[in-house]
């Protein structure tokens, strides 16, 4: 006798499963990083009390999660928007920093006393237009000359970051604190600064709730959202139906470009308070991909699961406070997004082993 | 027919539902060694899931695969594969930038790391020479004619050891003179000892090319007869059940010289996919009332043909009008809104998105005008209901609230494309290859429909490689070959011989030729 190991996808996964599969995964990474906390001398019950207690336990750790969360609600949605076209947009990162460097340079340019809801909305507009055009720079020779929006999206990523390390690092520029020692950015004033809602927990969560409510039901509920899902279906099916692809494009990159940069204008605004490349660019938006694919590209998903991913962040810090290297701390955030992912795998697929006779057996 | 031998493969009391629709329902099969055995059945019957189970593809609800007597259980195509089952597809499983013997062994587990594909192209070239399956084991898959693609599927099967050959439709992407050949290598596996399932739509083919048949209706069985012993009319009858055949109806001779022209095509010039000149100055009227069939064998230009009119594919030179609107450079949206529906030939991709809902693509061209939308927003009570209503009035069966379209069977997917072309506003319907691939009620039910246009004063231009259909249809019929129209018939002055002359191109032919590209396709002339 012989076994054989194959997979069959689910049909339609029950919600059990679906509700049961991400418990499991946190389950057995929490298993396998116990082992490893173990391997590395420290005690794993005191490894994942330090965890939930600077994340999740209680709600000023929970507000240190959702100050975390936010970003990437926000490029986790980005991810989604445009991967349901199937338009690979790698750019977040790069769109994010345009917008933070755009939110930065409005709220100084503006004159201090601008009144408040005023200067929030410009600086969030001014984020959400400079991330829409970086994009853009990928999305118009993607739609009149077909390039490769992989690379183009990827490549510009780059830009923006050198443009932000010039700015900050590499001239005293207009973002630029000419007094300081060393090189750092001018303080926003007190007008783009956004509300605080409970300790360092600030406003730029229920825009970003907002935004993933918004992007939800224009997916279902309206002929744009019906025009991407058929282009990112079946693009032939979509012409014959007359819809316009290249428009299409446009649009999508300029949105998920748009919600990136909203991101870099709520740091900005709501943590960092000026434009800080080393705490700006932090991966965000390579983070957003990662949400948005183990959300399944569904903004209502991108929620929870960019909410774990800051709680993953959270816990991170408190660990090396009691004498867990910040190896080992990356390697727990690892696995804990390697068994989510794969976790999501086998929710939308199941394992049959089964035997074959051996008379059936090849040589 | 040839002694038959004994039972080799049973299928007892299978069954497989899909989202609770029963697509096998109690079905049982048998098969004979040395038998070449039918497989009949209208669109959405079972005949492919039964094939599906056989090749390891989908597995079984309930019920018992036997092979030899003995229970086997068939969980991937590798292990039909491994008792000895192989399956031919429609669509072709082959990788064109590799040579035929690379094909032959690609995913083979007993090759080692290095391939000796000489021994490869010694077996190949034995099995070929038995079967008559002459193929070249070194030339590349992409030289291939589609004929002699399917004759490398086969003897991919034949090379893994297959005795049970499952071939899905073979002559459906056939020319006449390759679908002879391939009944000649049918006729030559069934006297080595292999048993073939033949799946067919062409009751001609398995009236002329099989030993027994079994016919489905509704998942289940209809009966399996000797085919020596049964007749076209009796095994219709099986097939459609209790209601009576369609006939073809007497073709009025109408009329058209006073009509006015409700579509003009002039001198039309258009770029195929590989750059090569696909349509080369086609002209074509259709006038009220009236039907024109293009006849033409596929691969002459049909195809960019319909395109450019549905304005899907750029126009290189000439006009396209719609009544008395130049529509050359117009939108598919604004083609659509001046009164031109198009059944295009690619019904799942084109005509229809697969991974969208049944009710989604009932819309697919009305969804932004109201009651469907309303500034932007979608109304799915609004879609729901005109779905409802497309649905009951076009019997379009196997849909299911929010199931995508991809898993409904061919005569319902076209069933749903016309549902929604005919009932939007229009003044000419181009259709191409509209029954395709249907059974028979299916193509009556289209062909009815198609018939009706013409009824309210509509224009129809009809492509169809089927010559039948055209002849049944057509009050026109004009000849496409090598993107030129080179003839035109009216029912009376219909010369069959000429008019198969013409779609071959033999009238043109030179003396060089045997084969010949054009627009990017190979045109099979005569064998070497």
């Amino acid at each position: 006798m012989r076994m054989r190991v194959s997979v069959e996808p689910r049909a339609r996964p029950a919600l059990p499963v679906r509700l049961g599969v991400p418990v499991a995964s946190l389950a057995a990474a929490g298993v396998v990083g116990a082992v490893v906390i173990l391997i590395s001398g420290a005690s794993p019950i005191e490894a994942y009390r330090t965890m939930l207690d600077s994340s999740l336990n209680g709600w000023r750790p929970l507000t240190r999660t959702l100050v975390l969360a936010t970003p990437l609600i926000l490029t986790g949605l980005a991810a989604a928007v445009a991967f349901r076209m199937k338009v690979w947009n790698i750019g977040a990162e790069g769109q994010l920093y345009m917008g933070a460097i755009a939110a930065a340079g409005l709220s100084l340019a503006l004159p201090s006393d601008t009144p408040k809801l005023l200067m929030l909305v410009a600086i969030l507009v001014a984020g959400a237009v400079a991330g829409a055009v970086w994009a853009g720079l990928a999305a118009l020779p993607k739609a009149y000359f077909n390039t490769n929006e992989v690379i183009t999206t990827l490549m510009l990523n780059f830009v923006a970051l050198y443009f932000m390390n010039y700015l900050i690092f590499g001239s005293v520029s207009f973002w630029r604190d000419p007094e300081a020692t060393f090189p750092q950015g001018k303080i926003v004033p007190d007008a783009a600064q956004l509300p605080i809602i409970s300790h360092r927990l600030h406003y730029g969560l229920l825009i970003a709730l907002a935004a993933a409510l918004a992007l939800w039901w224009s997916l279902r509920g309206t002929t744009w959202g019906f025009e991407l899902r058929t282009i990112g279906d079946s693009p032939a099916a979509s012409r014959y139906a007359g819809m316009s692809v290249s428009g299409k494009i446009l649009s999508v990159l300029a949105l998920s470009g748009a919600l990136a940069g909203v991101a870099g204008a709520i740091e900005v605004s709501g943590v960092l308070k000026t434009l800080d490349p080393r705490a700006i660019a932090t991966e965000l938006g390579f983070t957003g991909i990662v949400v948005a694919a183990v959300a399944r590209l569904n903004p209502l998903g991108v929620v929870p699961v960019a909410v774990l991913l800051g709680a993953v962040v959270a816990s991170g810090t408190n660990l090396q406070t009691i004498g867990i290297e910040a190896e080992i701390v990356f390697l727990l955030q690892g696995l804990i997004f390697l068994f989510v992912a794969s976790g999501e795998f086998f929710g939308a697929n199941r394992l049959v082993v089964s035997r074959i006779a051996a008379a059936a057996e090849s040589p | 027919m040839a002694d038959l031998g004994e039972t080799i493969l049973e299928v007892r009391d299978l069954n497989k539902a899909f989202y609770g629709v029963a697509a096998n329902d109690r079905v049982n099969f048998d098969l004979r060694a040395g038998e070449v055995h039918g497989l009949l059945g209208e669109n959405g019957a079972g005949k492919s899931t039964l094939c599906s189970v056989l090749a390891g593809l989908y597995r079984p609800d309930s019920g018992e695969v036997r092979l030899d007597g003995q229970p086997v259980s068939l969980r991937s195509p590798h292990e039909a594969a491994e008792h000895g089952i192989g399956m031919v597809y429609q669509h072709f499983r082959l990788v064109p930038s590799l040579t035929v013997a690379e094909n032959l062994v690609l995913g083979l587990k007993d090759q080692g790391v290095r391939l000796t594909l000489r021994a490869v192209e010694t077996r190949v070239a034995e099995i070929a020479e038995e079967y008559g399956l002459t193929v070249h084991p070194d030339s590349y898959v992409w030289q291939l004619s589609v004929g002699e693609q399917q004759r490398v599927e086969i003897l991919k099967q034949l090379y893994r050891g297959a005795r049970i050959l499952i071939l899905d439709e073979p002559t459906a992407v056939l020319a006449p003179h390759e679908c002879d050949k391939l009944y000649e290598v049918i006729r030559h596996m069934a006297q080595q000892g292999h048993s073939v399932v033949l799946v067919s739509h062409k009751m001609e083919e398995i009236l002329g090319h099989t030993d027994r048949v079994t016919v489905l209706r509704l998942g289940r069985n209809a009966g399996t007869v000797d085919t020596a012993e049964t007749t076209a009319a009796s095994l219709a009858t099986m097939m459609i059940g209790a209601e009576h055949l369609p006939e073809a109806g007497e073709h009025a001779l109408r009329r058209f010289d006073d009509a006015p022209v409700v579509l003009s095509v002039k001198n039309l010039q258009v770029t195929g996919d590989r750059g090569m000149t696909a349509v080369d100055g086609a002209s074509v009227e259709v006038r009220r009332g009236q039907i024109v069939g293009v006849a033409g064998v596929a691969g002459n230009g049909q195809r960019e043909f319909q395109e450019a009119i549905a304005g899907l594919r750029a126009v290189k030179g000439g006009r396209v009008r719609l009544g008395e609107r130049d529509i050359t450079a117009a939108s598919p949206r604004e083609r659509s809104r001046a009164g031109l529906a198009y059944v295009p030939e690619d019904r799942l991709g084109t005509g229809l998105a697969s991974g969208l809902t049944i009710e989604e693509n009932l819309v697919l061209k009305s969804y932004r005008e109201p009651p469907h939308s309303r500034f932007g927003a979608l109304s799915p009570s609004a879609i729901a209901t005109t779905a409802r209503t497309l649905i009951e009035q076009f019997d379009v069966r196997g849909a299911r609230r929010g199931m995508a379209v991809s898993l409904m069977s061919g005569g319902n997917l076209q069933k749903a494309i016309l549902a929604r072309e005919l009932t939007r506003d229009h003044d000419v319907l181009l259709a191409a290859s509209p029954t395709r691939g249907l059974d028979l009620a299916a193509t009556a039910a289209v062909r009815a429909h198609i018939r009706a246009e013409t009824d309210d004063g509509r224009g129809v231009l009809l492509f169809s490689e089927d010559l039948s259909e055209i002849t049944e249809l057509a009050d026109v019929i004009v000849v496409m070959s090598r993107g030129r129209i080179v003839g035109s018939y009216t029912p009376e002055t219909l010369d069959i011989a000429e008019l198969g002359l013409l779609m071959t191109g033999a009238q043109e032919q030179t003396a060089s030729g045997s084969t010949s590209v054009n627009g990017g396709s190979v045109s099979g002339g005569s064998a070497p």
